[in-house]
């Protein structure tokens, strides 16, 4: 058995542990979910077959499951963005809000400009709604030296207020009286993919960004100096690279990346328009799906489809069989748990006879400083 | 009309201290280097805690140590996966959230199932003689237990972290943890207490607002209150007395925005009072400049902003209001200016948010 493992290469070997951990830390939860469950005294069955119907039962929940994947997946890069090179932006929540209000004021203020043009534009203007509050607190942190996570934090609570008091004054409907503004221009709403479901055009902007985001990391020299910084910021300085230009880089993208998200929040929502709350929890739910992904861009995907159907298919739950979708967000915690706490199952490195094997070169760059 | 009424103080009082029960265990959870972004879940599950305890026995006191000993249990998952296991400590707190809004919603649901069952809540206590001071009297000493309690425990922590060997060693555990540990301290234990006395506190202050005040339970009845605790440690400058300072100024303007919700245009007096507390800033910022070097510019830049809006407030009174959003943001706007303006000073222990080193 030792022999067979030792002809997987020990990168390789490390990111199959990682990907067997996370499984069995979802598998594991939603065991316990189900436990609880049949302890609550509701029956497991049906219970399983609302899930399973929530999430697979008609083209429209499907559809309603994919519009779910768009924001999780792009929050999750955004998390994956900045993890790698070392910063915490726990404001993911905060830069969705800021995008899909910029976003919205885009779509909602200019009128008569083909969908080509005015659809592009919105868009831009949620990433760079995100990334402008990414940059205060990047500036934060970068000058003033204020802890990237405190920065990120209050500056989302301070959006969610922001929000509200847009969406209920100077940006609400003409009648004043539903909280939340009205729906932005057709030019600047997401075309309809699949007919008859709330799935649009946005999802194919999602591969593609999660993709790029991969090669950069994976294969450019930024990426590789983003990576370099997180693993190793002495290292990074030393060899020419300037760690805090790449830090506020790293937060300012992230950020921009979850503008993106909140564009589509709102250009691709059914209402299509901004409500308070509209994030959801999005941003804070991506960081689960990051966490499940272990900082990798490309595993983001199934990790965080996963992720939209469990939020999709306890919807369904909620209703069929009564049982509250507190449970969903309990089984998503129970996953973060287990993931954080098997990382030293992940990093372990068996220590060897001193003659096995002299002096390991440093090969951790490849990974980001929290796992 | 004058809205700076005993009504509004006492108001004040009662609404800081959640935050200050909380946030005093959140800054001895911070100085030994671990950040609980968890608080608000630790609150909401310390809130549900007290108040089933508190539904089934009919007692408040019980209530009280369910909250507590909830909080304990989950301040031992919170230093278990982040300090025995180094995790990810932003990563578990955000966890910790996510477990308590889940876990009590599904609960809450599945027992009262859309009812809202009230029980019995803590009854207010006026001291004697105390209480009977004309002005400060009925403000500060006539309020609930608990609030007494409140009053002691910034001093006592203030003690604890600077006069006592347990917080010497729990300081250096958050500036400079491998110092401590060729001492011969065990690290990760110092690192366990003061994570387990944060989530203590944390389920103090839930069951406060649950079994103390209103004596019912309500889905997200935390609302933010543990992120509001986590800037006052901010605001505070993670200095004992800088929290229950910052706990004062945070209660006072929830409690002003409150009353201000139901008068309409904000009343003269506010602005005035805007006015004395620019000039109040300014005249510390310049005292302490002289004594400390600070950066002045900032201080007197706030100072100018202060008298500038209380003066333009109270030249254009009439019918000038402002949204109950920029009270409800005004504590973490406030966080943030004090954290930008003061960095270099002051700054978080070294060792907030990252895992101790791996021992050899």
């Amino acid at each position: 058995m030792r022999r067979l493992a030792a002809l997987i290469p020990r990168a390789d070997r490390r990111a199959l542990r990682g990907a067997a951990v996370s499984m069995l830390a979802v598998v594991l939860a939603l065991a316990a979910s189900l436990l609880v469950i049949a302890w609550s005294g509701a029956p497991v069955g049906d219970a399983a077959r609302a899930m399973w119907d929530g999430v697979f039962g008609s083209p429209a929940q499907f559809g309603a499951t994919l519009t779910k994947f768009v924001p999780l997946v792009l929050a999750a890069v955004g998390w994956v963005v900045a993890s790698r090179a070392g910063r915490l932006n726990v404001g993911l929540e905060g830069q969705i809000l800021a995008g899909g209000t910029t976003a919205a004021v885009v779509g909602l203020s200019l009128s008569g400009l083909p969908m080509a043009v005015h659809l592009p534009l919105a868009v831009l203007a949620g990433a760079a709604g995100g990334a402008a509050l990414g940059g205060i607190a990047a500036w934060l942190w970068a000058r003033r030296g204020v802890n990237d996570f405190i920065a990120t934090l209050l500056l989302t609570l301070i959006m969610t207020q922001a929000v509200s008091w847009l969406a209920n004054g100077p940006l609400e409907e003409p009648t004043g009286t539903l909280g939340q503004t009205s729906p932005v221009a057709d030019s600047a709403r997401w075309p309809v993919l699949l007919a008859r479901t709330t799935l649009r055009w946005d999802i194919v902007l999602v591969v593609v960004l999660v993709l790029v985001a991969a090669y950069v990391l994976r294969r450019t020299v930024v990426g590789y100096r983003l990576r370099l910084t997180g693993a190793n910021p002495t290292a990074a300085k030393a060899t020419g690279t300037r760690t805090r230009l790449v830090g506020v880089g790293a937060l300012c993208t992230s950020a921009a990346i979850a503008g993106v998200a909140g564009s589509s929040l709102v250009l691709a929502a059914p209402a299509g328009n901004l409500a308070p709350g509209f994030s959801a929890n999005y941003g804070f739910d991506g960081i689960v799906v990051a966490l499940l992904a272990r900082n990798n861009p490309l595993a983001c995907i199934p990790a965080a489809l996963l992720l939209a159907a469990l939020r999709q298919g306890g919807g369904l739950l909620e209703a069929r069989v009564g049982i509250s979708s507190g449970l969903v967000t309990a089984t998503q915690a129970v996953v973060i748990l287990l993931v954080t706490g098997s990382a030293w199952l992940v990093d372990r490195r068996r220590s060897r006879p001193a003659d096995a094997r002299p002096a390991q070169p440093q090969e951790r760059v490849s990974e980001g400083a929290h796992s | 009309m004058n809205p700076f009424d005993v009504a509004l103080f006492a108001a004040a009082i009662r609404l800081s201290v959640p935050l200050l029960l909380a946030a005093l265990g959140e800054l001895i959870s911070e100085r030994a280097g671990v950040i609980n972004i968890g608080l608000e879940g630790m609150m909401l599950f310390g809130a549900y805690a007290a108040f089933l305890t508190a539904y089934a026995t009919g007692s408040v006191g019980l209530g009280l140590a369910a909250g507590i000993g909830l909080g304990l249990v989950l301040g031992a998952i919170m230093a278990f996966v982040s300090v025995t296991l180094r995790g990810d400590q932003i990563v578990v707190g955000v966890a910790l959230n996510l477990l308590a809004a889940g876990v009590t919603l599904f609960l809450y649901r599945l027992q009262f199932g859309g009812t809202q069952p009230t029980t019995v809540k803590m009854e207010p206590y006026a001291v004697p003689l105390l209480s009977d001071i004309p002005g400060i009297g009925p403000v500060l000493f006539h309020q609930l237990p608990l609030v007494y309690l409140a009053y002691v425990l910034g001093p006592v922590v203030a003690w604890v972290l600077y006069r006592s060997r347990r917080g010497l060693r729990l300081r250096s555990a958050g500036e400079k943890p491998e110092v401590l540990d060729s001492t011969g301290v065990d690290v990760v234990r110092v690192q366990w207490g003061a994570v387990l006395a944060a989530g203590a506190l944390a389920g103090l202050a839930g069951a406060f607002l649950s079994v103390g005040q209103v004596g019912l339970f309500a889905e997200n009845m935390t609302a933010g209150r543990g992120f509001l605790a986590l800037a006052a440690v901010v605001f505070g400058q993670w200095r004992p007395y800088g929290v229950v300072a910052a706990c004062l100024v945070f209660g006072f303007t929830d409690a002003l925005q409150l009353r201000l919700q139901s008068m309409g245009a904000v009343p003269q007096q506010v602005w005035i009072a805007l006015v004395v507390v620019g000039v109040l800033v300014a005249a510390v910022g310049v005292w302490r400049a002289r004594r400390s070097g600070s950066p002045l510019r900032w201080v007197l830049l706030g100072a100018v902003l202060c008298v500038a809006v209380g003066g333009l407030g109270a030249a254009l009174v009439p019918g000038f209001t402002l949204p109950s959003q920029f009270w409800l943001s005004l504590p973490y706007v406030l966080s943030l200016v004090a954290l930008a303006t003061s960095a270099r000073r002051v700054r978080a222990p070294a060792m907030l948010g990252r895992a101790l080193p791996a021992r050899s």
